[in-house]
């Protein structure tokens, strides 16, 4: 069976409280996923009251807890400005980048958990190692049968535009750890994330490959295990629709079927 | 047991089935199908609804609420397993399990509508 | 580091439940509820197909509060179903995926699902003479 509850070395357990400093003008409570692999223990949720006065974003209360609270709180972030996609993280339930998160759009209690259903490297930081391999799977790079032409090869702005809403995608996997068919059969199934990639190049007018394309895709596991469910077009952070990437997807390989 | 393999050979797994259109495009005809047969049922039950054993009788005797009938629980049955198919698939990993499960739901499925076929030609062709 | 001894990190227990969420789990649900609703419809035909005292023994059968609580339950089933059915049709076919339209829809469903259920009950009861 799919297991729907936590195995038992992940379930979480009540952690440590670091009370707001005296004097603190505007504080705010965190609530973060802790764990470690280095104590043996489970993994645990800390509670950080934190004056967010110079705060805009949830990532710079993160930093600033690390910062100055608990050095040892771990994540990934690179270039603050919802681009590298480092710092996806579950923000009161729902996926998102940390870094693009205003703290005003939050409720008053934050809640941060690493991205959903993910083996955990430490704290805040999953192992991303399978969904990279599956991006790899699809070969996502220009593949050409015909001779290199001259210079660049050429595409119309029709063309192009279809591009558009896919090339965006930078891979932060909050989409593909929002899914539930991803979270019970992610070892088969591709997800929203993969899939809008793997589509990107299927539509591109430069690329010579997309029957073969179709024929990788076209799997009860790797493309139809999306129910439609919807949450990762719900939560992407960049605005981009994968689960109308997927439907576009299946109506191809039902195209070619005459 | 600790895993050796390389990241990409796990995620290419035992590689594409290139199949998995026809179960999806025979789901939504069988849906389309109930969509239309599904309100005439309805209808049909709340007009037998209170009326007598000879009322209910005649009508399914009618060759276009046979038809119908039959129809519709060919679309019912059929439907029913392909759904169940994808929810044994989404959640059952245990193989052996699985297996046994699949086969359990065509067997009823079949079964079932076939008893509902003949159940129905019995009443339109009286018995 | 062997990467089987890691944590899995918390999803269901943490994951928002949004509209999209619960009305795709809702389908599931009232699609394997209605499969076992359809033992009910087969038990109908082979008792209208057996003769008048079976007809009459499935017809008592029905008359039962708790059978009849199971039905309201099998309508709201099938109508709930039937709506969010057409909703994914129509998103097959590559329609309402804008995150405010499907959200918008989800609820739809939902309202219309209970509007339909209302109505078939509503319609049962008038025709039964009841109202």
């Amino acid at each position: 069976m799919a297991e729907f509850s936590l195995p038992q070395n992940s379930r979480v357990q009540k952690g440590r409280h670091h009370p707001a400093p005296a004097g603190a003008k505007k504080v705010r409570t965190f609530r973060i996923y802790r764990w470690s692999p280095d104590d043996g223990q489970n993994p645990r949720l800390d509670t950080f009251e934190l004056d967010v006065s110079n705060c805009p974003m949830v990532l710079d209360a993160l930093l600033k807890i690390k910062n100055e609270v608990d050095a040892t709180l771990t994540l990934r972030r690179s270039c603050r400005e919802g681009i590298c996609g480092s710092c996806a993280v579950n923000i009161n339930g729902v996926n998102t980048l940390a870094c693009i998160t205003g703290m005003d759009e939050c409720e008053d209690e934050i809640s941060i958990y690493p991205l959903p259903h993910m083996p955990v490297v430490k704290d805040l930081v999953p192992d991303l190692t399978h969904f990279y391999a599956q991006h790899a799977s699809v070969r996502p790079w220009l593949r050409t049968e015909s001779a290199a032409p001259d210079r660049e090869r050429l595409q119309s702005p029709e063309d192009r535009k279809k591009l558009d809403g896919l090339y965006e995608c930078i891979l932060c996997a909050c989409c593909s750890t929002a899914c539930p068919s991803y979270w019970w059969n992610g070892d088969r199934y591709l997800g929203p994330a993969i899939l809008l990639q793997a589509y990107r190049w299927i539509v591109d007018s430069r690329d010579e490959d997309t029957g073969a394309r179709l024929d990788e895709l076209e799997d009860p596991f790797r493309l139809y295990r999306c129910h439609t469910i919807m949450n990762c077009t719900r939560t992407c952070p960049k605005g981009l629709n994968p689960a109308l990437a997927i439907a576009e997807i299946k109506k191809l390989i039902l195209a070619r079927r005459g | 047991m600790s895993d050796l393999r390389n990241p990409l050979q796990r995620a290419r797994g035992l590689g594409s089935a290139k199949d998995g259109a026809q179960h999806w495009w025979r789901q939504r005809v069988t849906a389309a199908a109930l969509l239309v047969l599904g309100i005439w049922f309805v209808l049909l039950v709340l007009a037998l609804l209170r009326g007598s054993y000879a009322a209910a009788q005649t009508a399914l005797a009618n060759p276009f609420n046979a038809t119908l009938m039959v129809a519709f629980v060919v679309a019912l049955f059929w439907h029913m397993q392909l759904g169940l198919q994808v929810v044994i698939e989404d959640y059952v990993h245990t193989r052996g399990v699985e297996l046994a499960l699949q086969i359990l739901v065509r067997l009823f499925a079949a079964l079932a509508a076939l008893l509902a076929i003949i159940a129905v030609l019995r009443i339109a062709l009286g018995g | 580091m062997d990467s089987s001894s890691r944590p899995l990190s918390p999803h269901l227990g943490i994951y928002r439940w949004q509209v999209q969420m619960v009305t795709s789990i809702l389908h599931r649900v009232t699609g394997i509820a209605l499969a076992v609703g359809s033992l009910l419809l087969l038990a109908g035909l082979l008792s209208l197909a057996a003769g008048p005292s079976a007809y009459a023994a499935f017809r008592a059968l029905l008359a039962f509060p708790l059978v009849q609580l199971l039905l309201l339950g099998w309508t709201w089933a099938f109508a709930y179903h039937l709506c969010n059915g057409v909703r994914h049709l129509l998103q097959d076919a590559g329609l309402g995926f804008a995150r405010p339209v499907f959200v918008r829809n989800g609820w739809i469903v939902v309202v219309l699902s209970l509007l339909l259920t209302a109505a078939v009950w509503i319609a049962s009861l008038v025709i039964g003479g009841a109202l």
